[in-house]
């Protein structure tokens, strides 16, 4: 069976023009995909956890779905302060079941957000986001920008669906018409496809970013000959692309977020976005990860009204990234029990951070084996949204899609598991 | 000798994401890239390994010679390797060190760990079906 | 069945004549009702002021940017923080409330249903998202189509039939109820940085300016035979001396349908502007409250603007980055592909600023001088404005001059000669409070037949009691009581069930998301147009199979179907 207009649930992309064919309950063939897509679609089989699984003494051990639900719960009701944590990788439905969960626990609700473009939010909340929908760097963007990210690798269709490749309304010849500039501490394979690359030294962004505003305000003698090594020269050159483009977008990855200066690099970053916004029209995004990343900051922001970081611990929403994040909750030894779900946070943290998993009474919900299951208590299996669970999910861009399921491998969904978890919790605190 | 450690994604680290436990996931995340100079400087040839020590341990990995990365840095593609040598310090804002932590890199004879490896030695239980 | 009888009820209803008479209402089934048998719960009204619940016609509480004004805005969340406690969810904000925080909020002063003033349709799920966990209001949404490239498209091929029939689809596709235009044509000259003066000025490329815009539009939307008319937010928002671009815009509406106005025009404080720069505006609400009176086509709210914190947010995205350039606070700015934009930021409305006096004047000014309050009514644009939260205070404000006399003293001197507040002495009752917050509401947006605004028989049970015997206190004296009762009711009853009693929330949900599907002939439809299909898949990012919104997003919903005239 063939099924047209398949959205994908692998990057923030979420390219929704996906070919594929199903027959007999396995996906053969996949059409429109990258890599990445491909590889999920037709490797989802082979990775799946068939069932619930316990860790004991001396290994791991089948459980029935009642026992991981039951026990799910107990150690839920049991904690002091747990962390649910992950979310990225599911469904707006299920994440808003996470959040009402974190605040009939009292709990801590982080998303993977904290560890990719929490720092970008952070600044966010000070200089505010000149933003815009993919459609209008397609349709109009003569100059695209792309800083500390490299779509080739992470992104691999955001070039030829979103910006350099792709012909707009107001761009015949986009790939001829259409000006890349591509700024990073090493040469990567997006830097190849630049019409300018600016080769920074390591931490140097704060500082090429500060001079780009300086020169963009008309103060370029104040300039010296390079700036973290990058030529005077090349920086004027760039500054005047910018100023001389008729609609820019400036993409930016975790080249800036996790680097030195974290949320005052963005800030950096959005501020000279502002400052071209007095010359031309300019736009600032965020190339996001997950496919639904996003969603879980939109979800937790109308129901809290913050993006990520949430404790309920009193009762109400407190949010303070940095104290109430995942990895220095961990770090702490803060929080006294974990439900993991849609994430792998053991791969992604720091050790010490994942070290605290091990010590207390860890839950994974999550359709694969992944390395967080080695410091769980149990893991219970749910279908893998965009496969066999549909839902919504937020796009880098902020638009939302609905992904779909194409098939019934006859795993319950994070929706089901998550529902039912949160039933017995209500059930128990009489809510 | 001290260097930058970076970390970021890749195809392959991507591609491997839902299958943490398969050799090809920590081919990809235990290779730490260098700049073809500093590996003369550090005397090491491609495919051979290094120890990368940082603030929060240390870790054997396999030297891939990469022009495109600059002199002073090593890149790795992010993962559990890493995350050997990294801190959990956030300077506050929730975001570990993941590109600019500084690790002391020196030949070794040791070998690279497994996944399953690393895994049991900070408590966990690796699961193989 | 469920019945329910309130007794001792200090009914106003202008619909239904009925002004402060104590009397029974009796609801089955979620409908008011001649009688009720002996079995019906009973609640005493204790002669309290009793209105149909209120209906807020313009505020901003659902979608994209609202919640980005939540985003950005962890100090907004903390200003406004209530526990979790009962049946309530735990909530965050004062001016950008989450969605529990504005749903209460609304609930607890008798407000039963609300329309979210401009949904971009390419983001249309968000608001659906944000309605399904609004659980204690109606809710609706403005469609937006400023910038809409196949309506500018056929605005400039003089084809009304093809703007309706892309209306109708783009209605139906996104679930929405009504026609919003916002800055026509100014959102998509800000694709490019740049703006439209006023209704004259062409659009870059698509050249066709504002007035046929909004012209062929307002024709569609009687073609279509919508409940509601077009919504209006002028071009030129915020600007000194913008009041003449306001009623050059009115001038533009045919009068076209009986039953209701044929051109809403929303938040007309901010477009009521005399001077030529900051240093000199002042008031031409007077001009514009004549041009009102003088068209009975013509329905307006106040946009009333209050003293104090809030959030500013429109798809008008160049007026957020003029007004950005103003107060150099955080700025956000969000373009949506071949629709609209928007624009967001935080402001401070202070009464030690002349320009700032001078708009809350205006705001009032406008009520008052407008002879029937069904043609302005009662709204802040949510949170432009102010928060709805103040609501009771704006309408103690038209109940008393010696209350607007006293907060007048409180404005800069130099204020008085740029206004005309002082010498107006109109005081509003309660029928015209009743006809601007809830009875106008239910005719401008063409819900009255269907029983919404007023409680006549066979009306929805949506109503409001308040703590406040009307017969028993003078207005214009004792305007803090009437505040303070505005702000609480004893009973919010919401299709004849009790939502909430003396600001405690008693119901998880109730509520229905209103929706229009206009019938057009089959072969005019767009999903067979090989134009607007080919044209769709080139220039979205999204596929056009996958941009509808699911009937997943509106699990309680009311579509109202209408039958075009083609």
């Amino acid at each position: 069976m063939l099924h047209e207009d398949v959205v994908c649930p692998f990057c923030a992309c979420l390219c929704d023009d996906l070919k594929v064919e199903t027959d007999n309950g396995t996906i053969v063939k996949v059409d429109n995909a990258c890599d990445l897509g491909n590889h999920k679609f037709l490797t989802d089989d082979d990775h799946r956890l068939k069932e619930p699984i316990r860790r004991t003494p001396s290994g791991w051990t089948s459980a029935t779905l009642q026992h991981a639900i039951d026990r799910t719960v107990e150690i839920l009701l049991g904690a002091d302060r747990p962390l649910l944590y992950g979310w990225s990788g599911t469904h707006g439905e299920a994440q808003s079941i996470g959040v009402h969960m974190a605040e009939v626990l009292g709990g801590v609700i982080d998303s993977t957000t904290s560890v990719c473009h929490g720092p970008s939010i952070l600044a966010i909340q000070e200089v505010g986001h000149p933003g815009c929908t993919l459609g209008q760097v397609k349709n109009r963007a003569d100059l695209v920008v792309y800083w500390g990210a490299n779509p080739i690798e992470a992104h691999p269709r955001h070039m030829s669906r979103y910006t350099t490749y792709t012909d707009g309304f107001f761009l015949d010849r986009a790939f001829k018409e259409r000006k890349v500039i591509v700024v990073d501490i090493r040469r990567t394979q997006t830097a190849e496809v630049a019409d300018e690359f600016i080769l920074i030294k390591k931490g140097g962004d704060y500082a090429v970013l500060s001079a780009l505003r300086a020169i963009v305000r008309g103060k370029s003698d104040m300039i010296p000959a390079t700036v973290a090594g990058v030529t005077k020269e090349q920086l004027l050159r760039i500054a005047e692309m910018c100023k001389k483009a008729k609609f820019g977008a400036f993409f930016f990855g975790m080249g800036i977020t996790q680097t030195q200066g974290k949320y005052k690099n963005i800030r950096n970053a959005i501020e000279l976005v502002d400052e071209l916004n007095r010359h031309t029209k300019f736009t600032l995004t965020p190339m996001r990860g997950h496919y639904n990343v996003y969603g879980f900051n939109e979800v937790c922001t109308w129901m809290t009204g913050y993006p990520y970081a949430v404790d309920f611990c009193r009762g109400m929403a407190f949010y303070n990234p940095g104290e109430t994040s995942a990895v220095d909750i961990l770090a702490r030894k803060e929080c006294d029990a974990c439900l993991v779900v849609a994430s792998d946070p053991a791969a992604h943290f720091p050790k010490d951070a994942v070290r605290h998993l091990g010590e207390i009474p860890t839950v994974q919900i999550d359709p694969y084996p992944n390395t967080t299951t080695a410091f769980c208590e149990l893991q219970i299996p749910v279908a893998v949204t965009g496969i066999d669970a549909q839902g919504t999910s937020y796009r880098m861009d902020g638009v939302p899609i609905r992904v779909k399921s194409i098939l019934n491998r006859g795993y319950p969904t994070d929706t089901d598991i998550l529902g039912e978890i949160y039933r017995r919790i209500k059930e128990a605190k009489r809510v | 000798m001290i260097f930058t450690l970076n970390t970021g994604r890749t195809i392959q680290q991507g591609n491997n994401v839902e299958m943490k436990y398969h050799p090809d996931y920590a081919k990809e995340v235990s290779r730490c890239h260098m700049n073809p100079l500093d590996m003369l400087d550090l005397g090491v040839m491609d495919g051979e390994r290094v120890r990368v020590t940082g603030p929060a341990g240390s870790v054997v990995m396999y030297v891939v010679q990469d022009e495109t990365v600059s002199h002073s840095t090593v890149f790795v593609p992010y993962g559990i390797y890493a995350n050997q040598v990294i801190s959990t310090e956030t300077h506050g804002t929730g975001m570990p060190d993941f590109k600019t932590t500084e690790a002391n890199l020196e030949p070794t004879e040791d070998s690279v760990l497994t996944v399953p490896e690393l895994l049991r030695a900070l408590g966990g239980m690796p699961y193989v079906a | 069945m469920s019945e329910l009888l309130i007794r001792h009820a200090c009914v106003v209803d202008p619909v239904n004549r009925i002004s402060g008479e104590i009397m029974d209402l009796a609801v089955r089934d979620g409908r008011i009702v001649e009688s009720v048998s002996d079995r019906a719960e009973v609640i005493d009204a204790q002669g309290f002021l009793t209105m149909a619940g209120g209906i807020d016609s313009h505020t901003h509480i659902c979608g994209t940017k609202v919640n980005f004004g939540r985003y950005m805005s962890p100090e907004d969340m903390r200003a406004g923080r209530t526990l979790k406690k009962g049946q309530m969810h735990s909530t965050s904000g004062y001016s950008v409330p989450t969605t529990y925080g504005n749903s209460y909020r609304y609930a607890t002063m008798g407000y039963t249903a609300v329309l979210e003033g401009a949904m971009a349709p390419l983001e249309a799920r968000h608001t659906h998202e944000e309605f399904m966990a609004t659980p204690l209001q109606d809710t609706m949404a403005n469609v937006l189509f400023d910038g809409n490239w196949p309506v500018m498209e056929a605005v400039r091929d003089r084809d009304v039939k093809r703007v309706a029939a892309i209306v109708a689809w783009v209605l139906t596709a996104v679930k929405g109820f009504a026609i919003k235009i916002t800055n026509p044509g100014g959102t998509e000259a800000w694709g490019w940085g740049k703006n439209v003066t006023c209704i004259r000025d062409p659009v870059p490329y698509f050249e066709v300016t504002p007035a046929e815009i909004i012209e062929t539009l307002i024709r569609a939307n009687e073609i279509l035979r919508l409940p509601h008319s077009v919504h209006l937010h002028c071009n030129n928002l915020g600007t000194p001396g913008n009041y003449s671009c306001t009623i050059g815009s009115m001038d533009v509406a045919p009068d076209l349908n009986k039953e209701r106005q044929s051109l809403y025009v929303t938040h007309v404080q901010f477009h009521s502007y005399g001077g030529t720069s900051w240093k000199d505006i002042n008031s031409k609400a007077h001009v514009v409250a004549d041009a009102v009176n003088r068209k009975p086509h013509i329905v307006i709210d106040m946009g009333q603007m209050m003293f104090g914190k809030t959030t500013t947010m429109t798809a008008d995205g160049p007026m957020e980055f003029n007004l950005y350039k103003l107060h150099h606070n955080k700025w956000s700015n969000h373009d949506v592909e071949l629709e609209t934009g928007s624009g967001i930021i935080p402001v401070y409305y202070s009464r030690k600023s002349i320009v700032n006096s001078v708009m809350w004047a205006i705001g009032l000014e406008l009520a008052l001088l407008i002879k029937n309050p069904e043609q302005c009514l009662l709204a802040t644009d949510n949170p432009n404005g102010s928060p709805f939260v103040k609501y009771p205070e704006i309408i103690a404000l038209l109940m008393s001059n010696p209350y607007r006399q006293a907060e007048i003293a409180t404005l800069p001197p130099e204020t008085e000669s740029r206004i005309s507040l002082p010498a107006i002495d109109r005081e509003l009752d309660w029928n015209e409070i009743a006809m601007m917050t809830r009875a106008g509401q239910g005719r401008a947006l063409g819900l009255r037949k269907l029983g919404r605004g007023h409680l006549g028989l066979g009306a929805i049970a949506d109503i409001a009691i308040y703590p406040l015997s009307i017969g028993a206190i003078d207005p214009s004296k004792e305007y803090t009581r009437v505040i303070e009762a505005l702000r609480l009711t004893r009973y919010t009853i919401k299709n004849g069930k009790v939502i909430a009693r003396d600001g405690e929330i008693l119901s998880n949900r109730n509520k229905t998301t209103i929706w229009v599907r206009p019938k057009i002939p089959e072969q005019h439809r767009m999903d067979h147009d090989p134009d607007f299909i080919r044209n769709f898949e080139r220039y979205y990012t999204v596929r056009m199979s996958n941009y509808p919104v699911q009937e997943a997003y509106v699990p309680e919903s009311t579509c109202i179907e209408t039958e075009a005239v083609w």
